[in-house]
């Protein structure tokens, strides 16, 4: 009975990799809740540290399927900066309505993207070297644009989006809404793979997915609430969140995406248009430069020529440290953000411990370098 | 001490609780050839994972006696020296390096640190020569060299190695008759040297030409060995599927209607090579309902040809493309599948299947569009198909959501051929349909064959199997270096003979 208990429980881990994961967040939440005498875990300091990866989270819930397809992208954290930058200097410099500028940055972070993935899809570039490209034209533009000095000071209605937060209210109600959301889906998919005599997990461990998902939906809720509620940033990644696992699960696109990334002639040789799949995953990340990019600006309520530096790295390393495989063919959206939590967690942690910038650095690579090799160490045994 | 070079005993391998080997014996004497037969997903080839440590010592129960001691070997390193390579069936060759590089990779002639070109040029070209194989420049990259030869290198790379034991993984499935010929010719020179053959084939015809001894195993369980003299091809295949198949090709009258398929001019240019010509002008017609079988040997341009027809050949090439009489353009296998031309490829593994992704969605690939709505995919009605193809093709599978790669060979061909037939096709081309499929299997798919030229389409078939090429076409054209050199009604009086001297003659320019 216990050697089929234990072994129940290592084949639920490993079926459920998002398991381990959080298991790892609550190992370093722990540490540095006790380290730090329990300041790192008040509302206050949970709401800043969603705040904090909602930026990464966003580049990471995109470059999940540039990775996923069996690419990269290099240029995500210049095109931020470059988008955030043409955002203030529009309001700043030419006073543009607010809603107008976000449509104009948005599109062009979309034109960015498809440009970018033109290259590679089209012309044959490897992503590797447009996106190195990108990394070092994207800076040159910002840097030219604001002749490398911060705009500011950004409008107030533009500052919402990076600084406000839900009413109390209205954050509860959207929060119930998206648990309603969720279980409908999990019991809709599981009736219909009933009804056609697929197998099905057992009730309880289905009723006890949605039990865990409702904690943990209710838990960020009621702790944000403490706090001044849910920061408009961290809602944006929410809906980002459910958006993007819909277009990975459940849309023709992102099936194609893992198939591109797992065999490219042979789902080219199925009569898809590979091309088109990969234009439109660089698409996506354009677009989602030009959401980090906005929040980004409004969050520093400036434009700065330095925005976004490095961003790509974290974004990659949250895509892995949430058990994206480098080969292609396999991740999920949510393990990138969860990859994305655990960065900010470390982050948060060290900073508010007083850590050397020197050494955060070098404990965040160590982390994911172990991170991958965990992965590569435990698939291999299977 | 036993006279055997090497007994396998009670070899029991379990894979997460199912047994895919339940208790094998395997001897082999000094110089002795034994051919080991099972249909697919038998178990041989993780059989022969288990001798060469593929799977180390540990992972699996029972003996191994090499030279009459113990063998328990962690990796293949010890295995190959101990003088036991195997061949596998998929090819382990590196494209840019090489063919002398590759028959060296690790183990290669160094003379004071550096790479000792000349004297690996000069040795591996003395093995291509062994294997009558002298055209093949050894230091060209092996990525210039296809099919039959890729087989030939690797061979090559194996003798290099001074092998006791050679296992060979369906050696045959890439090799046209001729390069059978000298593979059999080669088998029976190294017998002469005391090398031992371990020989894996789906071609019941060359077992009987090569083996001594003949071992069948089926369903992971030991079956029965004798001496091949005392053995027939049926009486093998009856020991494999465990029942008596009357015939090897159905035959189902099928109406032949108008012609609805042409091409015209198909000239394809080698990619690296743009002198030279892969396929020389060459045009054909097929009819509705026709199954027209290519034959030629290996290398001739068959694969161009069709990848050609398909719009996706790398290297420069023009041709003219008409259906129902019209001229359509193939610029890439999306139009080419929306005009309902499909293709099954040749190379499952590189071009067939997307491992990662589950059997069912391998199925629905080409037509996932059909299945949503409102943008999102209606799994219901997608599982509803997979489930009817599943049935309807006889793809053993345990769940409809597992990784196409962990099927065995004949069903994931199956899968890549319902893929395709879900895409409505008008014309079906199937490039080595049977290839790496065992018997049962393969009638299986001939009977599909004749299922859908019942149903009006045009089937297009390659085959380096001359048997299958005669058992199943209504018409067979004969490509030979590029050229199209022969186009024969199969009615009857059409022999294997014909179709090699066809192949094999130089077409008279017209003056």
């Amino acid at each position: 009975m216990i050697a089929s208990g234990t072994k129940n429980f290592t084949s639920l881990f490993s079926r459920y990799k998002v398991l381990s994961l959080l298991f790892v967040i609550a190992v370093i939440w722990l540490l540095f809740g006790w380290l730090t005498d329990g300041f790192f875990l008040s509302p206050r300091n949970f709401s800043n540290l969603l705040r904090q990866m909602a930026i990464t989270g966003m580049l990471a819930s995109a470059m999940v399927f540039v990775i996923i397809s069996g690419e990269i992208d290099l240029s995500v954290g210049s095109l931020l900066g470059l988008l955030g930058g043409v955002a203030a200097i529009l309001d700043v410099r030419y006073g543009v309505p607010v809603v107008a500028n976000f449509l104009v940055v948005i599109l062009l972070g979309l034109a960015a993207g498809l440009f970018n993935g033109w290259w590679v899809a089209f012309r044959g570039v490897p992503s590797f070297i447009v996106g190195l490209a990108g990394l070092m034209a994207y800076r040159g533009v910002l840097l030219g644009v604001t002749d490398g000095a911060t705009i500011a000071p950004v409008s107030p209605g533009f500052v919402i989006i990076g600084q406000a937060y839900l009413p109390l209210l209205v954050g509860d109600i959207l929060a119930g809404l998206a648990f309603l959301l969720i279980a409908f889906l999990i019991l809709r998919s599981r009736q219909k793979r009933q009804q056609y005599n697929l197998d099905v997990p057992p009730l309880w461990q289905e009723v006890a997915k949605l039990v865990a998902i409702g904690i943990v939906i209710a838990g960020i809720v009621i702790t944000l609430d403490d706090y001044r509620g849910i920061p408009i940033p961290v809602l944006v990644m929410m809906i980002i969140l459910g958006v993007f696992t819909l277009l990975a699960q459940r849309t023709v696109f992102g099936r194609r995406i893992y198939a591109v990334g797992s065999n490219l002639e042979a789902t080219r040789l199925s009569g898809v248009n590979v091309r088109m799949v990969k234009l439109m995953i660089f698409g996506l990340v354009g677009l989602m430069c030009a959401f980090a990019g906005l929040t980004t600006t409004a969050r520093l309520a400036a434009g700065s020529p330095s925005a976004g530096n490095l961003g790509e790295l974290d974004a990659i390393a949250s895509c892995i440290i949430g058990g994206t495989s480098m080969r292609g063919g396999s991740g999920t959206v949510y393990g990138a953000l969860i990859g994305a939590l655990i960065m900010a967690s470390l982050d948060n942690g060290m900073s508010m411990l007083g850590v050397e910038t020197f050494w955060q650095m070098i404990v965040k690579g160590s982390i994911l370098l172990l991170a991958v090799w965990v992965d590569i160490a435990t698939s291999a045994k299977s | 001490m036993s006279d055997y070079l090497l007994e396998m005993k009670g070899i029991v391998k379990e894979f997460s609780g199912v047994k895919a080997l339940d208790g094998i014996d395997l001897k082999v004497h000094p110089g002795e050839v034994v051919g080991l037969c099972g249909e697919n997903g038998a178990g041989k080839s993780t059989m022969m994972k288990v001798l060469s440590a593929v799977y180390p010592y540990g992972t699996w129960d029972g003996e191994i006696l090499w030279e009459g001691k113990p063998l328990q070997a962690a990796s293949i390193r010890e295995t190959e020296d101990a003088g036991i390579v195997i061949i596998h069936q998929e090819l382990m060759l590196v494209p840019e390096l090489s063919v002398a590089e590759n028959i060296f990779l690790g183990r290669e002639i160094t003379n004071g640190g550096f790479l000792d070109y000349e004297a690996m040029n000069a040795e591996a070209a003395r093995l291509m020569a062994e294997l009558k194989m002298s055209h093949v420049n050894v230091a060209m990259p092996v990525s210039h060299y296809s099919g039959g030869v890729l087989q030939l290198i690797e061979i090559a790379k194996a003798l290099g190695k001074n092998a006791k034991l050679l296992i060979l993984d369906e050696p045959s499935s890439a090799l046209s008759q001729t390069e059978t010929e000298i593979l059999l010719d080669l088998i029976r020179g190294l017998k002469h040297r005391n090398v031992a053959c371990v020989y894996i084939s789906h071609k019941l015809e060359e077992i009987e030409a090569i083996a001594d001894t003949v071992t069948v195993i089926r369903d992971g369980q030991f079956i029965g060995s004798a001496p091949m003299s005392e053995l027939t091809i049926d009486k093998i295949i009856n020991m494999m599927v465990g029942r008596e198949l009357t015939e090897k090709y159905p035959h189902e009258e099928h109406t032949i209607g108008d012609v609805i398929f042409e091409v015209r001019h198909i000239n394809c240019y080698d990619p690296l090579n743009p002198q030279m010509k892969k396929v020389d002008d060459v045009s054909f017609q097929v009819r509705a309902g026709e199954i027209l079988g290519i034959a030629g040997l290996v290398g001739a341009g068959r694969t161009e040809m069709a990848s050609a027809i398909f719009g996706y050949y790398k290297g420069p090439h023009s041709l003219e493309v008409y259906l129902n009489g019209e001229q359509i353009s193939v610029k890439d296998p999306e139009a080419a599948v929306k005009h309902g031309i499909c293709m099954v490829p040749e190379d499952r593994k590189r071009h067939g299947i997307v491992p990662l992704l589950g059997v069912g969605q391998n199925i629905t690939m080409a037509v996932l569009p059909r299945f949503t709505q409102g943008g999102l995919i209606n799994e219901a009605a997608e599982f509803a198909t997979i489930r009817g193809e599943i049935d309807r093709m006889g793809i053993k599978t345990a769940s409809p959501v597992l990784a196409i790669a962990s099927l065995s060979g004949g069903n994931q061909q199956k899968a890549v051929v319902s893929k395709m037939l879900l895409a409505n096709p008008r014309v079906l081309i199937l490039d080595e349909p049977t290839r790496g499929v065992d018997v049962g299997a393969k009638y299986e798919i001939y009977k599909l064959i004749y299922e859908l030229a019942k149903q009006g389409i045009a089937i297009i078939m390659i085959s380096s199997e001359m048997p299958e090429v005669l058992g199943i076409s209504d018409r067979v054209l004969v490509i030979g270096e590029g050229q199209l050199r022969g186009d024969f009604v199969n009615d009857g009086t059409l022999t294997q003979e014909k179709i090699l001297t066809a192949a094999l003659t130089r077409r008279q320019m017209a003056a």
